[in-house]
């Protein structure tokens, strides 16, 4: 109790529709081996319960978004309203399987960035190089 | 109805039901078995009692699965709840019911009402238990009992942090305190009640051992309020001597930290994670777990079916499910013997780690509160929680043979040798991502099915 640790912070969350646990715990699960202090706000999340997370760890090095179900784009519309607003003022990542159906959409990447989000990923292994090319919040974290 | 009281029913609710006497009465009346007999009887034989799982919205094709089901031959049936109901949607649960009834995913019970739930009692003969995943079920049990209906699955625990993301745990200890008060009421009565625990929880790479911890205290919580039947559900989870060894440790916990006042029965679930999807080899899962079943003296086995991989499964997959599972726990199989030194070793360190992680929480003077605080220090705590209640620090992998064990285990009070013993059983970890080992641990019977012929050949 009360010895400190120094870490890395980052937001983790899925989508606003989207219910799906386990991934989000697996990612969970990796971040945190790999040394990030993941405060996880779970399965359903709005994209205001980010805002606020944002506004109690405001050194955090990134959101970071799911989204499985493939309503990526309606789950993140308002997205670039809250950054404007300077709601969410760390970078933000989305990946996962980010439409519905097989075939994808060659525009949809893009179409995710324009809704003010900073990076997409592919595959959760471009995940923590990604972050630690982020990481120059080094945050101290109360442990215990 | 100062029996009810318990429940705190709104005033509109309890003026719908029938009085305490006419509760007792109609049980007493039924004139047919209820779970607990079907239970012991099960127990006096050595042949787990098969159960399905099985809902539809409407009434009567609820009358019409029940009856389908019931060709089957299965010693228990289910009246699974709709998830509006669940989460006390009675409302809308109602709407839907008049407007678009293949919307709900089970019987919607309150919105139909304790009449038609007699109804569903009378229409077959093996006994009826409500499934459902309510972190408040006051209301639901309420009617369970008007409708005559003897067992009701669920605990405060169990059935939170699977099912919910932000219900606090102590308020869904206190409705189920509730719950099971009343049940103590009946047993008072000569009604006796059987309350399953739902130690499956969030179905992904359980370690035995969390499970049983968290029926154990839900059955203690229980116990002190007067239930005198308590079913302790664990789920299968692949490598048959843990499996075994998990389910016939089951007894000998309850009784060094339950007592003897309160009947407890072991109940095996059938595999409830990432299932195989060729039929062949779901129907050899399911036929695995009736042989577990057996072979770790389980009162009940609720059965799989080959639909798993796919979703709800229709009456006739859901009958070759109870089929074959009875299959695997008859007879047929007597020749099958274990390395019973190996289930023993495993029983005894399943039966330590147990004790290591309930001994602190009831040392707390306040059960539930002691309950709720474990969560939250993460002293207490479950992989793959729905819940922010529970931290999900934990990390379950399996071993060379299957076997589900701790790859991490941040805040649970360990000791040195349970922590030793699991790091060692995991050996050298390949140098992969962490993330793919646990999703191939999480995939372990798809993999499995792959590397059949029958999996190629799909």
């Amino acid at each position: 109790m009360g010895d400190r640790t120094v870490n890395r912070l980052v937001i983790l969350g899925v989508a606003a529709s989207d219910a799906h646990v386990v991934a989000n715990q697996l990612i969970a699960m990796h971040l945190r081996h790999h040394g990030f202090h993941v405060v996880n706000l779970g399965a359903c999340t709005p994209l205001a319960e980010f805002a606020d997370a944002w506004a109690a760890h405001p050194d955090a090095v990134a959101v970071i978004i799911g989204s499985l179900n493939g309503h990526a784009r309606q789950d993140l519309d308002g997205l670039a309203e809250l950054r404007a607003a300077g709601r969410i003022g760390c970078p933000v990542v989305v990946g996962g399987n980010l439409s519905v159906g097989s075939t994808k959409d060659p525009q949809l990447r893009q179409r995710i960035l324009d809704l003010g989000v900073d990076h997409v990923l592919d595959d959760v292994t471009e995940l923590v190089p990604l972050l630690d090319t982020l990481g120059a919040h080094i945050v101290e974290v109360r442990g215990g | 109805m100062g029996e009810l009281a318990a429940l705190e029913l709104d005033r509109r609710v309890l003026a719908e039901l029938p009085d305490w006497s006419d509760i007792i009465g109609h049980f007493k009346a039924a004139g047919r078995p209820s779970v607990v007999d079907v239970l012991r009887a099960a127990d006096r034989t050595g042949r787990p009692a098969v159960q399905p799982r099985c809902g539809v919205a409407d009434h009567a094709a609820m009358l019409h699965l029940l009856g389908e089901l019931e060709q089957a031959d299965p010693a228990i049936l289910s009246v699974t709840i709709d998830s509006h109901t669940r989460l006390k949607q009675f409302d809308t649960a109602h709407r839907l019911l008049t407007t678009r009834p293949a919307d709900l995913n089970g019987y919607p019970l309150v919105a139909h009402g304790w009449a038609r739930g007699r109804e569903l009692v009378s229409s077959v003969s093996a006994p009826l238990e409500v499934r459902h995943g309510s972190p408040d079920a006051r209301q639901l049990f309420a009617i369970t009992a008007a409708s005559g209906i003897t067992s009701f699955e669920g605990g405060g625990i169990g059935y939170n942090l699977p099912y919910s993301k932000n219900v606090p745990i102590r308020d869904s200890l206190r409705a189920w305190q509730a719950v099971d008060r009343v049940c103590g009421e009946l047993a008072a009565e000569g009604v006796v009640i059987d309350r399953e625990l739902f130690g499956t929880l969030t179905a992904v790479l359980m370690p035995p051992s969390i499970s049983i911890a968290i029926t154990l205290l839900e059955a203690i919580a229980a116990a002190r309020e007067g239930v005198r039947c308590v079913s302790l559900a664990y789920p299968q989870g692949g490598e048959v001597h843990q499996d075994v060894a998990a389910l016939r440790s089951i007894r000998p916990l309850a009784r060094r930290y339950l007592g003897d006042g309160v009947e407890v029965f072991p109940v095996l679930h059938e595999f409830m994670g990432a299932f195989p999807r060729t039929t062949g080899f779901a129907n050899s899962l399911i036929l695995l777990g009736g042989l577990v079943a057996r072979l770790g003296e389980a009162a009940k086995v609720i059965n799989k079916t080959n639909h798993e991989a796919y979703g709800l499964p229709d009456a006739p997959a859901n009958g070759l499910g109870i089929r074959t599972t009875a299959v695997g726990a008859s007879d047929l199989f007597d020749f099958v013997t274990l390395d019973e030194d190996r289930v023993a070793e495993e029983a005894h360190w399943i039966q330590r780690e147990v004790g290591e992680l309930v001994e602190p929480v009831l040392a707390a003077a306040d059960l539930a509160g002691g309950i709720a605080a474990a969560f939250a220090d993460g002293s207490l705590d479950i992989p793959f929680s729905a819940s922010a209640h529970a931290r999900s620090a934990v990390v379950p992998r399996r071993d060379r043979a299957g076997a589900i064990r701790y790859g991490g285990h941040d805040g649970l009070p360990f000791s040195a040798s349970t922590r030793r013993r699991n790091a060692e059983l995991l050996g050298d970890q390949p140098g992969r991502p962490l993330i793919d080992l646990v999703s191939e641990d999480i995939f372990y019977f798809i993999g499995k099915e792959s590397a059949t012929s029958a999996g190629r050949a799909r």
